[in-house]
C-alpha cells in the first residue's frame, strides 16, 4: 500500500501555471504546458541524465504578478532574474479571496478615486491580483514618448481591487450592492443581490475567448484542425487484444514464437 | 535532382525564410520556368518539414486545441497509429520552423502550437497504456509494465529502482554483482546523515512556518474585515485564529 502510493501521489506538474488564475487561463486558451514554459523563460530543455547540469532548467517559481498576463512582455521584465533589486524587495500583499463575484462585461459601481460613484463596464480581469479594469474610468496620464520628436501621451486605466474599490450593479435599482452566491431551484449557482434578492446573471462576454465569443461560432483551421465529425466518432472495437497485437494483425506479421524466460532485477 | 526539384517550386520571396544552406541550393540549381496543371497534390519531401506558404510570415495561425483523452478513448489501434504519426509530422515541421524563425530573427506565431501537439500525444500514450494495462491484468494478473521497486538506497532514502530484464537469475549473473555490490545502509554513518538530514528539513519547514505566519499577520495588519476562512484555506499549515489575535496582526486602526 505503501509503495503504491508513492508511485501514485499526484505530481504538480506545471508548478508557474498553477500560480496563474483559473479566469485567465480559460479566457487565453493556452495550455499549461505552455504558460510554464513562458513564465519560468524556459529556452532549451537538457535530457535527463548526471551529465546534464540542471542551472538553466528554468528560472525560480516564486513569481510577482502586476496588470499584464503572465505571458506577456511585461510579465518577463517584472521577474526578470538579473535585475538584482528583485531580490530585496518584500512580496507584494494579496487578500486572499473565497468567491470570485465580478466577471468580464459586468456593469460595476466604483467606490474610490476620482471616479468614485461612477459605473462602468468590466473590460479585463487580472485574477492573480484581485483587480479588474473598468472602461474608460479610473485613468491615469500615461508618458508614451519614444525619442524626440513623437511625444504623446494616452490615458490609460488602472486596476482596481475587485473586493475593496468596486461594486457589482443590481440590474433592478442601479445601485451599487453586495453580492452572495446561491442556488436555484434546478441546481444553478448564482448571484444574489443581497439587498434586493433579485438575481444577477452572468453575462455572456465572461464565458468569450480571445479566439470566439461562444464554442460553437469557433471556425476551424481547414488545414490544421481535425473535423468534430471525425473526432466525435467511435472507431474503437473492445477485443482482447494489446495495441501491439492490433497493429501486427493489421500489418499481416505473424509471431508465433514463444518467448524465452527471462528475469527482471 | 528529382527530389529538388520540388524545392524550387517557392517563390523567391518565400525563401528569406529558409535556412542558409537552402538559399545555397536554389542558386545551384535554377528555376523550372514549367507551369503545368496545379493541383493540391501531397508533397513528399523534405518541403513537409516546414509549414505551407501562406503561413510563412504569418502574425497568426490559429488553431483549436490538443486531443483530450476522452476522445482518444474512442478511436482504434490503428487510428491511433496513425495519429501518432501525425502529430509527430506536425511536431518535426513545428520544431523546424521553430529553429528557422530563431536563425533569421523572425517571429514564430503562435508559439503555443508545439505545446498542444506535445499534450495530445502524451494523452495518446497514456491512453495506449491503459488499453494495454487492462488486457495485461485479464490475461496475466499484472500490469504488462517495467516492475519497479521502492528501496532504501546507500544513503537510506526512499527510492524507486526500475528493473532491467535479464536472461538468467540474479545469483548466477557474475557481472551485475559486481556492478551492485550490497550496501550496508544500516550503519552509524548513515544513520548519523539520515538524522542531520531531517534536522535540516525540519529546521526548513519552520522557517516556511515563520514565513507564512508572518504573512498572515501582514494580511490582517493591512487588510480590514479580511475573510479568516481564505486565509486559513490559503495557508493550511498556519493557525489562523492564533496568528489574528497576536499583536502583530493588528492594523493601524481602532479595534
Amino acid at each position: 500500500m505503501r509503495f503504491t502510493s508513492v508511485l501514485y501521489r499526484r505530481v504538480r506538474k506545471y508548478v508557474a501555471a498553477d500560480q496563474v488564475g483559473e479566469l485567465t487561463k480559460t479566457y487565453s486558451n493556452l495550455p499549461d504546458r505552455y504558460i510554464n514554459r513562458v513564465m519560468r523563460q524556459v529556452y532549451h530543455v537538457y535530457p535527463k541524465g548526471p551529465q546534464y547540469t540542471k542551472v538553466d532548467q528554468g528560472k525560480d517559481d516564486h513569481f510577482v504578478f502586476g496588470p499584464e498576463r503572465p505571458w506577456e512582455y511585461e510579465f518577463l521584465k517584472r521577474n526578470n532574474p538579473a535585475d538584482y533589486s528583485r531580490k530585496f524587495k518584500p512580496p507584494p500583499l494579496i487578500e486572499p479571496i473565497k468567491n470570485w463575484n465580478i466577471f468580464k462585461g459586468d456593469r460595476v459601481e466604483i467606490l474610490v478615486g476620482k471616479d468614485k460613484g461612477k459605473q462602468g463596464i468590466v473590460l479585463q480581469i487580472f485574477q492573480e491580483i484581485n483587480s479588474v479594469i473598468v472602461e474608460g474610468l479610473n485613468t491615469y496620464l500615461r508618458d508614451m514618448n519614444q525619442g524626440e520628436g513623437n511625444k504623446f501621451v494616452i490615458k490609460q486605466e488602472a486596476p482596481l481591487l475587485v473586493n475593496r474599490e468596486v461594486a457589482l450593479v443590481d440590474p433592478s435599482d442601479l445601485l451599487g450592492c453586495e453580492v452572495e452566491w446561491r442556488y436555484t431551484e434546478e441546481g444553478d449557482k448564482v448571484r444574489v443581490s443581497k439587498r434586493t434578492g433579485r438575481i444577477i446573471p452572468i453575462p455572456k462576454a465572461a464565458y468569450e475567448t480571445i479566439d470566439f465569443k461562444t464554442p460553437t461560432s469557433y471556425k476551424e483551421n481547414p488545414n490544421k484542425d481535425t473535423k468534430e465529425a471525425d473526432v466525435m466518432e467511435v472507431t474503437f472495437k473492445p477485443s482482447l487484444s494489446t495495441f501491439e497485437m492490433d497493429i501486427m494483425k493489421e500489418q499481416n506479421i505473424e509471431e508465433n514464437r514463444i518467448p524465452v524466460k527471462s528475469f527482471w532485477y | 535532382m528529382h527530389k529538388l526539384q520540388s524545392v524550387t517550386r517557392m517563390p523567391l520571396s518565400c525563401s528569406m525564410f529558409l535556412c542558409q544552406r537552402h538559399i545555397q541550393m536554389l542558386r545551384k540549381f535554377p528555376i523550372q520556368k514549367v507551369a503545368a496543371i496545379h493541383t493540391t497534390n501531397r508533397c513528399l519531401d523534405l518541403n513537409e518539414f516546414f509549414d505551407e506558404h501562406k503561413n510563412w510570415g504569418a502574425s497568426e495561425v490559429k488553431v483549436g486545441r490538443a486531443w483530450k483523452k476522452e476522445e482518444l478513448r474512442l478511436k482504434s489501434s490503428s487510428d491511433l497509429h496513425k495519429l501518432w504519426y501525425v502529430l509527430l509530422k506536425e511536431q518535426n515541421m513545428l520544431l523546424t520552423m521553430e529553429h528557422d524563425c530563431k536563425e533569421n530573427h523572425v517571429y514564430f506565431p503562435n508559439p503555443e502550437r508545439l505545446d498542444k501537439v506535445q499534450d495530445s500525444m502524451e494523452n495518446l500514450e497514456d491512453v495506449i497504456r491503459e488499453r494495454n494495462i487492462a488486457y495485461f491484468e485479464l490475461e496475466t494478473t499484472h500490469t504488462g509494465e517495467r516492475p519497479a521497486e521502492l528501496i532504501d538506497n546507500a544513503f537510506g532514502l526512499k527510492e524507486v529502482y526500475t528493473k532491467t530484464e535479464y536472461d538468467i537469475p540474479k545469483e548466477v549473473n557474475k557481472v551485475w554483482q559486481e556492478k551492485n555490490p550490497p550496501v550496508n545502509n544500516k550503519s552509524r554513518a548513515v544513520q548519523k546523515f539520515l538524522v542531520l538530514l531531517r534536522e535540516k528539513l525540519a529546521n526548513r519547514r519552520y522557517a516556511q512556518l515563520a514565513k507564512d505566519k508572518q504573512q498572515v499577520a501582514r494580511i490582517f495588519a493591512n487588510f480590514k474585515d479580511v475573510d479568516a476562512e481564505a486565509v486559513q484555506e490559503k495557508f493550511p499549515n498556519v493557525d489562523v485564529e492564533e496568528v489574528r489575535l497576536s499583536d502583530k496582526a493588528r492594523g493601524n486602526w481602532a479595534p
